[in-house]
Parts: structure tokens; sequence; C-alpha cells
């Protein structure tokens, strides 16, 4: 749950600088590039943050795109 | 005045530095010391003496000397001095000119990939730049640099040429320096943009006696020197360009540089917009990798016209952020100009989406709300600058970390 959350956090971090409305709850079948509408630059500073939060590089082999893809990367550290 | 050396609330006269160069027996010919005032008067030491010295930072540790192939028996050499009673300041000058030919001092200069270069110069070498006479016989300087570095050595030997005092603000407390540079009616500084944008937020008044303001070692700021005049409102800014391997080469006002008529034919430009140095202006090293008979200065460049250009940036430190190349210092100029932020630096940070992103450190005034001032920053960037530019992650540091030339830590 604290995984979540933090994940949340950052999201939302992203959400707030494109002007989009932020995530009160985290729902894990949402795609990345899809729902929450990321380009490479929103998602470049998304994996930078999760890897200063949690040490892992969610992208380090090969392409994530839902939230699960991510919790569960972050969970295998 | 016959003020030499004022350091750390101590002084040291002319007169006194004579008594303690006749008092001093041995000579270490690695010269690894704290005190600047120490490091300045071996110097000299090692000039009327005719004896090669080796510079190195007070805060190498024994990695980096082992790294620079120096061993610390090696260290510890000392040489015994056989050398004459100096009697006045004319009678120092003359000596050292007796025993300029075969003197040298091997400096070590940060290398764009980490390592250390190492370079030798000559007496004439490190003061192509000096310029003596009437008209310097009264400046007061203010010394900015790690006297251990080529640019800490060239005021140095322009002040003492002169007989000038130099007074030693590079590792004061920045709040004790508006009171020092007053107390001695400074009429020179010479220093890196990030020491003077260390000094501003502590500079409560207009300093009147100074006439001279020099940047160097940094890419130039237009902002920066808008700042300067209203806090040295006599002051003209000069910039200059110089490195470890070749002295003193281009001084300009503002930005653009002139290519005087005796550095036409040694210096040019390569297709890549390169800076590229002959290299008979070096300084002699084996290390210093040669494209011929020229040096890649790691320099990029604009060309205005034949006698003209401008520094954009160094090579190495452009940044790639997904196919676009990001020069650090724009983005730092465009941060520089909110209101309340004192100093800012760029960097990459690499990451498996676009290669890089920019990060920032900002250092800000107290008191000042950091979550605001975050959406203030982005908000000025994103009206100044494309996208890519924009930095990803803002943190806010109380320093601004520097390397030991006083220049920014970058990587």
């Amino acid at each position: 749950m604290e995984i979540e959350n933090k994940l949340n956090e950052i999201i939302n971090i992203i959400l707030e600088k494109k002007e989009k409305e932020k995530l009160e709850k985290l729902d894990q079948n949402l795609s990345l590039r899809n729902d929450l509408e990321m380009d490479s630059l929103d998602l470049a500073e998304l994996t930078v943050r999760i890897e200063d939060e949690f040490g892992v590089d969610v992208f380090e082999e090969g392409i994530v795109d839902t939230v699960k893809e991510i919790i569960e990367k972050i969970e295998k550290r | 005045m016959d003020l030499f050396f004022y350091w750390g609330k101590r002084e040291k006269t002319y007169h006194q530095l004579i008594e303690d160069i006749n008092n001093q027996k041995t000579l270490e010919k690695y010269i690894k010391k704290i005190d600047a005032y120490e490091i300045l008067k071996d110097i000299i030491v090692s000039l009327i003496s005719g004896e090669k010295i080796i510079l190195l930072d007070s805060d190498f540790t024994k990695e980096e000397m082992n790294n620079l192939g120096i061993s610390l028996q090696e260290i510890n050499q000392e040489i015994k001095l056989k050398k004459d009673k100096i009697n006045s300041f004319e009678e120092l000058l003359e000596q050292i000119n007796k025993k300029k030919e075969g003197w040298e001092i091997t400096l070590y200069t940060s290398g764009t990939t980490g390592r250390p270069k190492k370079v030798r110069h000559n007496l004439q070498s490190l003061t192509r730049g000096v310029k003596v006479s009437e008209k310097y016989k009264n400046n007061i300087w203010a010394f900015a640099y790690n006297p251990t570095h080529f640019a800490g050595l060239q005021v140095f030997f322009q002040a003492f040429y002169n007989k000038n005092p130099l007074i030693y603000v590079f590792d004061m407390d920045r709040k004790l320096i508006e009171e020092t540079l007053n107390r001695f009616q400074v009429t020179h500084i010479s220093a890196t943009p990030t020491f003077y944008r260390s000094i501003i937020p502590y500079i409560k008044q207009q300093i009147p006696t100074v006439e001279r303001l020099t940047m160097g070692g940094e890419k130039y700021d237009e902002t920066l020197e808008n700042i300067l005049i209203k806090f040295f409102p006599n002051a003209e800014i000069r910039n200059v360009y110089a490195s470890t391997e070749a002295g003193s080469l281009f001084s300009s006002k503002g930005e653009t540089f002139k290519i005087s008529e005796r550095m036409k034919d040694k210096i040019k430009v390569n297709e890549d917009n390169e800076l590229l140095i002959h290299k008979s202006l070096l300084g002699e090293s084996e290390t210093l990798t040669l494209d011929g008979e020229w040096y890649r200065t790691g320099d990029l460049v604009e060309k205005i016209d034949d006698e003209h250009f401008k520094f954009v940036s160094r090579k190495t430190e452009m940044i790639n952020v997904g196919g676009y190349k990001v020069n650090p210092h724009e983005v730092e100029n465009e941060i520089k100009k909110v209101e309340g932020v004192i100093d800012v630096l760029v960097k990459a940070r690499n990451n498996r989406i676009t290669g890089s992103i920019l990060t920032a450190e900002v250092e800000i005034m107290e008191g000042i709300n950091k979550k605001e001032k975050e959406k203030e920053i982005i908000k000025v960037l994103e009206k100044n600058l494309q996208n890519w530019k924009i930095p990803r992650i803002i943190t806010f540091i109380d320093n601004i970390e520097l390397t030991r030339t006083g220049k920014k830590v970058r990587k």
C-alpha cells in the first residue's frame, strides 16, 4: 500500500505540471501513455523519480505501460 | 602602502615577505599546502633559487595523488637552498630575472574526462598577460582564486610585479567580504562568475573603490554583469579566456572576444566550431593530446567575423535530451532571472526514455517558499524555453557544489 501511495504522489507531481486533474486513488489498470497521456519527457521524469524513491529502474528491461507493471517492478526489487 | 598579503585576519608586508624568504633554508619540491601565503612565498623562493617545483591542491587525496602518478615518498623531497640575501623588492625582482632560465612550475588541471592533466610552465608563459607600469602601481587586488591554479597565479603575478597588495577572499566567509573590500579599498577583483554570484546576496551597499572586475573560467553571464554594475558602479567589467594549458589568451568587454593580430595565426575554429590553439601557445606537457600542431580546447565558439567570436559552451557540457542538444548555461541563465534565485546548476540525469533529462539545483534567498518558487520557475521557463530545455526535477539546496577551481560541478 505504501508503494502505491508513493507512486500516486509521484504521478500527481507530473500530472499537476501538465495541468491535468490529480488522481485521488491509483487505478492499477491505468495506462501511462493512453490514460494519463504522458509523453516521453513525462515518462523520463517518472522513471527518474521512481528510481530516486525506490532504487529501481522500471524501464530497465523494456517497455512498461500500466501502473500495475510499475508496481510489480518495484515489488520485485 | 607596503602590504603584500592579507589572509585569514593576518597580514604580511613586502618587507616581511623578503625577511621570510631570507630566513627560509629549505624548499619542498612538491608544494601541497593549505596556507595561501606559504604557497606564494614558496613560489617566489623557487624563482629566486631557480628550483623547479610542482604545485598541488592541498586537498588532493591519496587516491588522487595515485592517479596523478605521484608517490607519497616523492612528496616529502626537500631541497636545500643556496641563495643570496635579498635586501629590497628591487633586488628580489633582479634575482628572479637572473634565475628565470630553467625555472619551471608544474600544474595539474581538471581534464574533460575528470582525470587531471599535467602542464609545465616557464616564467614567460605564466606571465604573458602581466602588465607592469606606473598606471598599475596603486592597484589593490582581491584574490578570489585557488592559488594553486592557473587563474590564481595570473592574479598573483600581475599584483606582485606591480608591488600591489593582495587581499585573499577566495575562502573567506561571504559575510565578511563587503567589509573587507571596503577596508582595504580594493580596486581590482578577478574571479569566476560563480564567486561573484556567491557574494552578491551579502553585499548591502555600493562599493565605489572597485575600478575593474574580471570574470573568467566559466561562461560569460550577462545577467550577472548587470547585477554587478549596480553594486560596483565605478567598475569596468572584463571577461577573460584563459586555460591552464595555454595561459591567458583573450579578454573582452561583453561576450564577444576579439582575436588580436598577435593571435591571428595561432588560433582557429574547426568545422565542429571548436576553438583550436596552436601548440606554440601551450605550456609543455606529455598528457595533452594534439591534433597535428593544434590543441583542441573543447570550447565551442560562434564566429562572428574573421576577428570576433563568442563562446557558446563547452563541448562536453551539451546535454542530449531525446535527440535535442541542450546547453545547460542557457537554462541556467533563464532560471537566474527569477527573483530570489542566487545560483543554479543544471545537470543531466540519465534515463532510458530520453537518454537524459535536465535537473536543476537551485539556491534561493532565505525565507522564500520553495514550493511556490518551484512553480514560478517552471512557469517562467515554460514561457521562455522550449519544452525539452525545462528541467524536470528542481531541488533546492543551500550551496552549489564547487570544484577546486571554484567552478560548478556539473557531473
